[in-house]
């Protein structure tokens, strides 16, 4: 292990990055990594918004049009190795608002976010369980402390 | 009481500093532009429509029980306050009377919901303020809420309680979950007595919130702002009391004075006791009886609207029937006349505290994200 991941196993950095969802899963994503009940941040995982410091970049709700571009400027920020988690039936799927996981084009959602970004792990849920999105993060670990 | 204050609209302001969509301290991506001079906030403008997902065309055409399930994914915070309302524009147009037994769930519920919102509130506006404890310790006393939710409901976030004619069977209150929502009545009022000592008597957060992000009166009414945000500016209205769902309940409506973020905060403090208090009424008086009452009939109506209290202000619904389905649907969210309140709140403050000063006004722009237009604001 070189010291690059010896140091980045010991402070994972989390961005969050919200598409146009209802809110729900976002909240759920905050409240897992600052709520004392979950508390992420004991496993040495913290929440941050500088793409710049992100190691896992979370993402939720359909990617609707106008958040296209800002997701992949953001996805595109983050330095190597990177690991991407979609969070929610509307980031995998597409949810209620797309014509669920259909191929049908519409003028208003671009997602799931496989249509734009590559997507390591998939998270189920509407909205997503705390235990969940925990689990989730720990699955993509793997990808970024074998990088090097 | 404070003078009005008014943008200066005539002078051309150079330096513009604008944020968005997606930012740090927001959480939801929307835009705004602050006009300095001097560091001092001379106008903010927000502009939303980034999250512009359709929901109402996508209700259109359906069956109004798929289309009642669908409104609470507008959003995420207030999801019990959308089916309900949208629930009850059907029993309006259809005229069903649901059991008592459902009406009594269905307030706990909602009340639950204000209580989880109003402790995020605090949390997020904590956070804004650069106070990470105090946003820790609302998260901490939050989680007994949504556990509640979660036994009810099924579910944390999407409880889906409210169907036409009463509530879902499985949200049936038995003897176990009275006991336990009196439980954690106890511990959220424990919560909230302690948190509220701290928050007040914590001098270094009061001199930040004090003062700043003034709403005066006059203009909140001009701009017709809903909900805390608007009693927080003094103005006793409140629709819960004028709801006949809310008539069995005793419970005062909680005003302050200055309309600043400090008036804020505490509107939220001190509404969490009268929540509580609407929950142990509920539990304590629960008739018996079914909890839905399934002979309805369909039948097509016209535009029916209807108007409850929520979280963050009023919330509209309307749509009519047509052969089962609904019908040119509208949904106003409260957000939505919040904003020109948010934009008024920013000016003549300094540019570190414009973020406070919008987010004193309980923003959620993802459920506002709607095909509207304000015009004359």
């Amino acid at each position: 292990m070189s010291l690059k991941s010896f140091s980045r196993a010991r402070a994972i950095h989390l961005m969050l990055v919200y598409t146009g969802g209802c809110n729900g899963c976002d909240i759920e994503v905050v409240n897992c990594v600052l709520s004392p009940k979950f508390d992420a941040e004991q496993y040495k995982v913290f929440l941050t918004w500088n793409p710049r410091e992100a190691d896992v970049l979370v993402v939720t709700g359909p990617v609707t049009k106008f958040n296209e571009e800002p997701l992949k400027k953001i996805y595109e920020a983050i330095p190597e190795p990177k690991a991407v988690v979609a969070a929610g039936a509307c980031a995998l799927i597409g949810g209620v608002y797309k014509n669920i996981h259909g191929d049908i084009p519409s003028e208003e959602i671009m997602g799931p976010v496989e249509n734009i970004i590559p997507v390591d792990v998939k998270v189920p849920g509407c909205a997503v369980r705390p235990q969940d999105l925990l689990s989730g993060v720990v699955t993509a670990l793997p990808k970024l402390l074998n990088a090097d | 009481m404070v003078e009005e204050k008014k943008p200066n609209k005539q002078d051309v302001i150079e330096t513009e500093i604008s944020m968005g969509t997606v930012h740090p301290t927001a959480l939801e991506p929307y835009r705004v532009r602050l006009f300095v001079e001097d560091e001092i906030v001379k106008e903010a403008e927000i502009t939303i429509g980034v999250n512009h997902r359709g929901i109402e065309r996508i209700m259109e055409g359906l069956p109004v029980e798929k289309a009642n399930s669908l409104t609470e994914k507008v959003c995420g915070i207030c999801s019990n306050a959308h089916i309900w309302n949208s629930v009850l524009v059907a029993e309006k147009g259809l005229g069903i009377e649901i059991p008592q037994r459902a009406n009594y769930i269905r307030i706990i519920m909602e009340e639950l919901e204000r209580l989880h919102s109003h402790f995020l509130y605090l949390a997020h506006g904590s956070e804004v303020l650069g106070h990470e404890t105090f946003s820790m310790r609302a998260f901490y006393i939050r989680e007994t809420v949504m556990e509640l939710l979660r036994m009810i409901g099924g579910n944390r976030v999407q409880y889906g309680a409210s169907i036409i004619g009463g509530v879902r069977p499985r949200c049936e209150l038995n003897e176990m979950r009275i006991q336990k929502i009196a439980e954690g009545m106890d511990d959220v009022e424990k919560g909230i007595t302690k948190f509220a000592d701290r928050f007040v008597l914590d001098p270094i957060v009061m001199s930040r919130i004090e003062g700043i992000g003034v709403i005066p009166q006059k203009q909140a009414i001009k701009l017709e702002v809903t909900g805390p945000t608007l009693r927080a500016t003094g103005v006793n209205q409140d629709l819960r009391m004028k709801m006949k769902e809310y008539e069995p309940f005793d419970f005062d409506v909680i005003t302050q004075d200055d309309g600043d973020v400090k008036s804020n905060l505490l509107m939220r403090v001190l509404e969490i006791p009268e929540s509580i208090k609407i929950i142990r009424q509920a539990i304590k008086n629960l008739p018996s009886g079914s909890v839905v009452d399934r002979s309805w009939e369909m039948f097509d109506c016209n535009t029916i609207k209807s108007y409850i209290e929520v979280p963050r202000g009023t919330l509209y619904h309307s749509y009519a029937i047509e052969d089962g389905r609904v019908r040119n649907s509208v949904i106003r969210t409260p957000s939505m006349t919040n904003i020109g309140a948010m934009q008024y709140a920013c000016i003549g403050d300094h540019i570190t505290d414009a973020q406070l000063c919008i987010v004193q006004c309980d923003p959620c722009f993802t459920c506002t994200d709607r095909a509207m237009k304000i015009i004359n604001l």
